[in-house]
């Protein structure tokens, strides 16, 4: 495969090597030459058939994990754990919120005991997080027609509520899966073996909703 | 017989001696001190030079005192004080009492452990008891021959009557000098098992014994002037302080970690730079370890090109300091081998200055990257001319989720220095991004925006998904190269 420079593209730093070589020698300036090819050759070396979809870098990361029917019908969730054990989690596709015209409207973190968006984590080794359980409520959803309580479904620590959705839940119907996650939460080693027994994998979603993804 | 106008230095020490308080002497000697120990303790003028080593001990006691009847035993029993110590009377680790010259068998244990020098530092380590006998014996002279003068003299410790003993004899078997240097031979002496049970304080002793002293009175624990049975063990140590080889390296693969990395006994990737480079030099030093500092690192999935990353090897307790040619030889060897996982440059010996060397390539310098991106829509010419006029481009990164569980939760300002799109033929999702940034951007995360933590993205600039498909370093900066 070929590459094509950009002519326009010229970066101030490369410009300036160049000209401060050319005053030298010309066998300096051949060297550098040659440690440029050098090294793009070894850039391009990897570039053999790019397919046309890569994985995202959920999917490389992460192992996805699903939640249907959670204490309610139509509730289903997402956790997507990451290999150091940190889970996010988020609405399903197939949630009944989605369904309502108009889709989601508006989020509100200040459900339960305490405003979740007002959480602050310190350190290393994340203190002042809150403990919660796989049924406390993490947020409420809200469409035109009605109101869906979010519930962590993993029993952990709670790092991080994405407050981004606050101002804008519309990120929710368009990337509910990505910028549109809900939460962060850190679950223990034990905890995350003993929850998992009630998750099931992608695979299992995409049959149990009949779903194509 | 002898010049009479220039003393000799066995006459000096012919006049001290003489000039000793006799009963004094004639007391100590009867309790179990050894002669050395006598001169040092009993003396007004703290003086302790290497001449006394050269005179005998049987010369020495001939010299004390001529009314001194002779020990029943024909062989000098151990020192109460310093437990032979300054008699050159010690086992070897086996407790075998050691019969030949001590200077020659120190010579011997230095020269087993295969170091290569020409200077040496001495240190001593003597068991805590030694100064507990001279605490009490000192406490009994007081008692009994209460404020002469030769009392109240500081006292040469037994550790510095033995470095001044042993030093120049040392200095002479060993063929080397003895100023300042980065070699040490550490003498230990420790007590055999049974003996040392019996002669340390307790806690609660000390505490008795100093409040006692405070309020005048003369404590005697027990029986401190037992006679020892057993001489100390004498152990000879040397280390060499560490010596830093340094360079630059590269990193080919994208299976190669920086540092050894092991999670539940299993070995992530199939090498390490650290392992490469440090396997390396460690044996032509012949060290006891190594340790591995780099200038920044990068991922395992990220290979280190271009300029390449500035390294240190501390390798300790070497015996030997290998050439610069050894050192060459060792660079193409690693850059010439089968697998080509790893690459080494200017890998030379660094003195003092290795730190300041590491301490370059940190914080405040920039970084160099090429990134292969994936975008969702077909890139434009609009798009090559948008990112690459953005200089200075302020980014906010939350703490990425990938390093999440073992940092805290901050959100970091970073500026990106340039970019530049470099299109690539034929295929209109894919192309190279350059970029210049600050240290410590998390570039994988500002490719792909991590959930939206990191704003701005490529995603967000572009108005679309990006995904980063692989990652190289190609240049680490250091001051103005």
């Amino acid at each position: 495969m070929e590459i094509q420079k950009t002519e326009a593209a010229k970066n101030p730093e490369t410009d300036d090597t160049i000209e401060s070589t050319k005053q030298k020698q010309p066998e300096e300036e051949l060297e550098h030459c040659d440690e440029e090819d050098e090294l793009r050759s070894l850039l391009l070396s990897d570039i053999g058939d790019l397919p046309l979809s890569p994985p995202s870098a959920t999917q490389v990361n992460f192992v996805s994990y699903f939640i249907t029917d959670f204490t309610k019908p139509g509730h289903d969730q997402y956790i997507y754990r990451h290999a150091n054990g940190l889970c996010v989690v988020g609405l399903a596709p197939t949630h009944v919120a989605f369904k309502d015209q108009g889709g989601i409207t508006n989020i509100d973190f200040n459900v339960g005991k305490s405003d979740r968006s007002v959480l602050k984590v310190s350190g290393k080794r994340k203190k002042n997080a809150m403990r919660s359980e796989s049924n406390t409520a993490l947020c409420k959803v809200s469409t035109a027609n009605d109101s869906y309580i979010v519930r962590c479904c993993v029993k952990g620590s709670l790092l991080e509520v994405n407050e981004r959705l606050i101002n804008q839940p519309q990120l929710l119907n368009s990337s509910a899966d990505r910028e549109g996650y809900i939460a962060i939460i850190m679950p223990r080693p034990a905890d995350w073996t003993k929850n998992k027994e009630s998750l099931i994998t992608l695979e299992e979603y995409k049959e149990k909703k009949e779903v194509s993804l | 017989m002898s010049d009479e106008s220039k003393p000799t230095p066995g006459g000096l020490l012919n006049e001290a001696a003489r000039s000793l308080h006799p009963s004094a002497v004639k007391d100590l000697l009867s309790l179990g001190v050894c002669e050395r120990c006598i001169l040092r303790l009993v003396t007004v003028t703290a003086t302790f030079d290497s001449d006394l080593a050269t005179v005998s001990s049987s010369t020495l006691r001939g010299w004390l005192g001529s009314g001194v009847e002779e020990a029943a035993s024909p062989e000098p029993s151990i020192c109460i004080v310093c437990l032979g110590v300054l008699q050159f009377v010690f086992s070897d680790a086996k407790q075998t009492l050691v019969k030949s010259d001590h200077v020659a068998w120190i010579t011997d244990l230095v020269k087993q452990q295969g170091h290569e020098f020409d200077s040496f530092v001495l240190e001593v380590s003597l068991p805590s008891t030694i100064s507990e006998n001279e605490r009490a014996v000192l406490l009994y002279l007081k008692g009994k021959y209460s404020d002469e003068a030769w009392l109240q003299s500081e006292k040469v410790s037994v550790k510095d009557a033995l470095k001044v003993l042993v030093l120049d004899p040392l200095r002479a078997s060993l063929g080397a000098k003895s100023d300042s240097s980065s070699f040490h031979i550490r003498l230990t002496y420790s007590q055999a098992s049974d003996e040392a049970q019996g002669l340390s304080e307790t806690k609660h002793e000390r505490k008795k014994r100093k409040t006692d002293e405070e309020n005048g009175s003369n404590c005697m624990s027990e029986n401190p002037f037992k006679k020892v049975s057993e001489p100390c063990i004498l152990s000879v140590h040397c280390n060499k302080m560490p010596i830093f080889f340094g360079g630059r390296y590269f990193k080919y693969s994208r299976n190669v970690s920086q540092s050894r990395w092991i999670i539940d006994d299993e070995r992530m990737g199939e090498a390490s730079v650290e392992e490469i480079i440090g396997g390396s030099i460690l044996p032509a030093c012949l060290g006891d370890s190594y340790k591995f500092h780099a200038a920044g690192r990068e991922d395992i999935d990220v290979r280190m090109l271009g300029s390449g990353r500035p390294f240190l090897i501390e390798v300790q307790n070497s015996r030997k300091c290998p050439s610069q040619q050894s050192l060459t030889e060792i660079e193409e060897k690693i850059n010439n081998s089968e697998k080509k996982l790893v690459g080494v440059k200017d890998l030379k010996f660094i003195g003092s200055e290795c730190w300041a060397m590491m301490r370059e390539g940190e914080a405040e310098k920039q970084k160099q990257y090429a990134a292969l991106v994936w975008i969702s829509r077909p890139l434009e010419e609009e798009d090559c001319n948008s990112v690459s006029s953005m200089k200075e481009l302020k980014i906010l990164q939350k703490t990425p989720i990938r390093v999440l569980h073992r940092r805290s939760q901050l959100e970091r300002e970073r500026t990106i220095h340039w970019m530049k799109v470099e299109k690539i033929k034929g295929n209109a999702h894919y192309f190279l991004l350059h970029l210049c940034t600050q240290a410590g951007t998390y570039i994988k995360e500002f490719v792909h925006g991590d959930l939206g933590r990191t704003t701005p993205s490529m995603g967000s600039i572009l108005g679309c998904r990006a995904e980063i498909i692989q990652l190289d370093v190609t240049d680490v900066k250091m001051g103005d190269s």
